[in-house]
C-alpha cells in the first residue's frame, strides 16, 4: 500500500504544480486585481490602488461594455441555433449512407482549419465587399438587385455579417461530434423503428435525439466557451477602434488592459480583471445549468 | 511501401525542422569588422523598433545602422522589427529588467506611457553632433517638434528624439483639381463645397473616408467650431446636454448638405480601411482626410508619379480655430534611462535623424525630413506649406477620442450620417 501511495504522489505533484501555476494562481490573481485600479498589465502590487467594486460598478455603466454584453448573449443564441441546426442536419445527411462522406466531410471541416484571421480577411475585404464582392457579383448575375446592394459591413448589417462568417466557420467542428455520437448508435434500433413502420422524422426525433443527449451538453457547453473567449472575428471585422456592432466583452477586456489603438487613453487593467471574472462566472454558470437541464443518462448499448 | 512511405514522413519532418531552427537574418546586423575606429566608441546596444522589417522605413533604418556600425567598429547593435506591437511588449519587458537601449513610437506615445523609463534629453541636444555643422542638435532638427515633446511631458523636459514628422490634413490628387478647374486649394468651408461641385462636374467623387478614420471629420468640423478642449468636453459630458449645442447642429447639417448633394462616395457608409483610400489611388476619389504618411501607404498603388497636394482642414464661419491648427506630430525614439551606452545611442539617433540617412530615411518611405536643410519629397511639398502655418496643436481626431467608451458609438452614428441613413436630427439624438 505504501508503495502505491508513493508512486500516487510522484505522478501527481507535477500535474497539480502546474494547474496551481498556470491556472489557480492567475485565476486568483486576477480575481484580487478585479478590485484594484491598476495601470499596467505587469506593474507590481505596491503600484496597485484599491477601489473596491468600483471597477464593477463603472462596467455596469459603460454602454459599450454593456453592448458588448448584449452582442455576446445574440451570438451564443442566434449563433448557437444556426451552428446546431446545420450541424445536425449535415451530421444526419452524411450518416445516412451518402456516397463520398469522408469528402463532403473534409470540405464542410476546412473553414475551421484555415485561421481565423485569414478568413476574416477574406470576408470583409472580398466576399462582402460593396465594390467588387462575392455577394454583389453573384447576386447580381441572378437578378437579385436589392439583395446584391446590401453594404454588408456597414454598421447597420455588421454584426449579421459577423454572425454569418462565423457560424460558416463553425458549423464543421460541431458536425463531426454530432457525427460521432450519431454512428455510436446502434444500426438495430433504426432497423426495428422501420420494421415498426416510423418514417424519417419518427425516426430522427424519438431515437437520434434523446440518444444525442449527453453530446447536446457537451456541445452546449463549448459553444459558451467559444462565444464567451468570442475575440479574433471581432478584431478582424473592426480591426481599429471597437464598433458596437462587434464589440465583445473580450475585445473590451483587451482594450481595457492595452489601451485603446489610437488615442494614448488611460489604461485600467482593473477592469479588464474584472471583465474576466464576470466571465468566468458565466461559463460556470451555463455548465451548472446545463449539467443540471441534460442529465447525464447511462444508456448502454 | 509501408518502410518507403515511413521513411519519406521521417525526411519531412526532418526538413521542416532545420527550415524552422534556421537562423533568420532579417534584421540581425551583426557585424565583426575589425578596423580603425576614430572616434573610440564601443558598446553594444539593443534597439527595439515599432516598424516592420519590410516596412520601407525599417530597410532604410537598418543601412542606417549599418553604416553607423562601419564607422564606429567597435559599436555592435541589435535590432528588433516588433511591429505596431511594440506598443503592448514593450513596457512588460522593460519591466522585467530586459536590456533595450532604445525604442521607439509615436511621440505622443512613449513620452506620456513610457517617459518614466526614459532617458532626460535635455543635456544631450544642445551639443553639437557629427552632421550638425558644429550647431546644437535641437538648432539641427525642427524646432516645433521639440516644443510638442516638451508639451507632451510632466515636466517639460526632452525625454524623445522625434523623426518622420507627419500633419493630419486633406490629401488630394492635383490632376483631378486641375482637370475640375480650381486653381488653389480651399481655406474655407463654401470653397470646400465650391471645389466638391467642380470635382462632381468633371466626373470625379470629391470625397471619401474609412471607417479607421471616418470620427476625424466630426472631431475636426466640430474643433473648427469650438477648440478641441470644448470637444474633449463634449465626449466627456455624462449628461449629453453638450450635445444640444448649436454647433453640434451646425457640424451635423454641414455634413447632411455634403451627403444631399452627393459630394461623399456611395460606399463610405460601409468602407472597412483600406478600401476608402484604394479609392484615391485608383483614381476614382479626391480627397481624402488623412495624414502625410497616406503617400507612402498607398505608393505600392500609386506609382511615384502620383500628383499629391495637402490643404489644411478648412476653417468655418465664425469659429474658433483656421487652417493653422492640426494634428501634428512624430515618431520617436527614446533612450532607456538604465542603458549602459547612452552617449552612443544618442550619437546613433543624431546619425539617423541629421545629414544623409535624414534625407534617406525620408526619401524611401515618401516622408517627411526631421533636419532643417533636407529637401522634402515633391509628394509632400504642399504639406511643408502646411506645416510652416501651424500654431496649434490638435489632439488626434480633434480630441474626439477622448472618451473610449463612447466613441463607437459617436462613430456609428456620424457613419450613418455619412451613408445617407441618419438626418441630422436623428444624429445628434442617437447620441443623447
Amino acid at each position: 500500500m505504501k508503495k502505491s501511495k508513493l508512486m500516487m504522489i510522484i505522478f501527481l505533484t507535477p500535474a497539480i504544480f502546474s494547474y496551481m501555476v498556470i491556472f489557480l494562481y492567475p485565476s486568483i490573481r486576477t480575481s484580487f486585481m478585479s478590485l484594484f485600479r491598476v495601470e499596467n498589465v505587469t506593474d507590481a502590487m505596491s503600484k496597485w490602488q484599491f477601489v473596491g467594486l468600483d471597477n464593477y460598478q463603472a462596467l455596469k455603466e459603460s454602454s459599450l461594455f454593456v453592448q458588448s454584453m448584449k452582442n455576446l448573449v445574440n451570438i451564443w443564441f442566434w449563433g448557437g441555433i444556426i451552428v446546431f441546426v446545420l450541424a445536425i442536419v449535415f451530421s444526419v445527411i452524411l450518416t445516412s449512407g451518402v456516397k463520398y462522406k469522408s469528402f463532403y466531410r473534409a470540405i464542410i471541416y476546412l473553414p475551421n482549419v484555415v485561421s481565423a484571421v485569414a478568413m476574416g480577411t477574406m470576408w470583409m475585404q472580398y466576399v462582402y465587399s460593396s465594390r467588387y464582392g462575392l455577394f454583389k457579383e453573384v447576386f447580381e448575375s441572378i437578378g437579385l438587385d436589392k439583395m446584391a446592394a446590401i453594404q454588408w459591413t456597414s454598421p447597420d448589417m455588421i454584426f449579421i455579417s459577423l454572425l454569418i462568417a462565423y457560424c460558416f466557420g463553425m458549423v464543421g467542428y460541431y458536425m463531426l461530434i454530432f457525427m460521432a455520437a450519431m454512428e455510436n448508435i446502434p444500426i438495430s434500433f433504426y432497423e426495428a423503428a422501420t420494421l415498426a413502420g416510423a418514417n424519417v422524422f419518427q425516426k430522427f426525433y424519438h431515437i437520434t435525439l434523446p440518444l444525442l443527449k449527453d453530446v447536446f451538453r457537451t456541445n452546449i457547453v463549448l459553444w459558451t466557451i467559444s462565444s464567451v473567449a468570442f475575440f479574433i472575428w471581432s478584431q478582424v471585422f473592426s480591426p481599429l477602434n471597437p464598433e458596437p456592432g462587434t464589440v465583445t466583452p473580450m475585445v473590451y477586456m483587451y482594450q481595457m488592459v492595452f489601451g485603446n489603438n489610437m488615442v494614448v487613453t488611460d489604461r485600467n487593467v482593473g477592469a479588464g480583471a474584472a471583465v474576466g471574472v464576470i466571465l468566468t462566472l458565466i461559463v460556470v454558470v451555463m455548465f451548472v445549468v446545463t449539467t443540471r437541464l441534460l442529465k447525464d443518462e447511462e444508456y448502454e448499448y | 511501401m509501408k518502410k518507403f512511405r515511413s521513411v519519406l514522413v521521417l525526411t519531412l519532418i526532418v526538413m521542416m525542422v532545420f527550415t524552422a531552427c534556421s537562423p533568420s537574418n532579417e534584421g540581425n546586423s551583426n557585424q565583426e569588422v575589425v578596423a580603425q575606429d576614430d572616434s573610440g566608441l564601443s558598446g553594444e546596444l539593443v534597439y527595439w523598433s515599432m516598424w516592420n522589417s519590410t516596412e520601407p522605413q525599417a530597410l532604410a533604418i537598418n543601412e542606417a545602422i549599418e553604416d553607423f556600425m562601419k564607422i564606429h567598429p567597435n559599436v555592435k547593435i541589435d535590432i528588433n522589427w516588433n511591429g505596431r506591437e511594440i506598443r503592448k511588449t514593450l513596457q512588460p519587458a522593460l519591466d522585467n529588467g530586459q536590456k533595450i537601449d532604445i525604442w521607439d513610437e509615436d511621440l505622443e506615445r512613449v513620452t506620456k506611457n513610457w517617459g518614466s523609463y526614459a532617458l532626460n534629453l535635455d543635456d544631450y541636444i544642445t551639443k553639437p553632433y557629427a552632421n550638425t555643422d558644429g550647431k546644437p542638435y535641437e538648432e539641427a532638427v525642427m524646432g516645433n517638434l521639440f516644443d510638442l515633446a516638451r508639451h507632451f511631458s510632466d515636466d517639460g523636459s526632452v525625454y524623445a528624439v522625434p523623426y518622420q514628422p507627419f500633419v493630419f490634413a486633406f490629401m488630394y490628387n492635383k490632376a483631378h483639381f486641375e482637370t475640375a478647374g480650381i486653381e488653389s486649394a480651399p481655406q474655407t468651408w463654401e470653397e470646400f463645397n465650391v471645389a466638391c461641385e467642380k470635382l462632381k462636374a468633371a466626373g470625379f467623387v470629391p470625397m471619401t473616408t474609412d471607417d479607421a478614420y471616418i470620427d476625424t471629420l466630426l472631431g475636426y468640423h466640430l474643433s473648427r467650431y469650438k477648440g478641441y478642449e470644448w470637444v474633449e468636453e463634449l465626449v466627456q459630458d455624462k449628461s449629453n446636454d453638450m450635445w444640444n449645442d448649436p454647433a453640434v447642429m451646425k457640424t451635423a447639417k454641414d455634413f447632411q448638405n455634403l451627403v444631399d448633394n452627393g459630394y461623399i462616395s456611395e460606399t463610405v457608409g460601409s468602407n472597412k480601411w483600406p478600401a476608402g483610400q484604394q479609392d484615391i489611388a485608383a483614381g476614382t476619389v479626391s480627397m481624402y482626410l488623412n495624414g502625410t504618411w497616406l503617400v507612402n501607404e498607398i505608393m505600392g498603388s500609386t506609382g511615384p508619379d502620383f500628383e499629391w497636394g495637402t490643404f489644411s482642414y478648412p476653417a468655418v464661419e465664425g469659429g474658433a480655430n483656421g487652417v493653422s491648427a492640426a494634428n501634428y506630430g512624430a515618431q520617436a525614439f527614446q533612450i532607456n534611462k538604465d542603458s549602459e551606452s547612452k552617449e552612443i545611442a544618442f550619437e546613433l539617433l543624431a546619425h539617423l535623424t541629421t545629414g544623409k540617412w535624414d534625407s534617406e530615411i525620408a526619401n524611401r518611405s515618401f516622408g517627411v525630413p526631421v533636419s532643417g536643410s533636407a529637401a522634402w519629397p515633391t509628394q509632400l511639398l504642399e504639406a511643408k506649406v502646411v506645416f510652416e502655418q501651424l500654431d496649434t496643436v490638435y489632439p488626434w481626431a480633434g480630441g474626439i477620442q477622448a472618451d473610449t467608451d463612447k466613441l463607437p458609438i459617436i462613430a456609428e452614428a456620424f457613419t450613418k450620417l455619412l451613408g445617407g441613413k441618419y438626418t441630422a436630427e436623428e444624429f445628434i439624438e442617437a447620441l443623447k
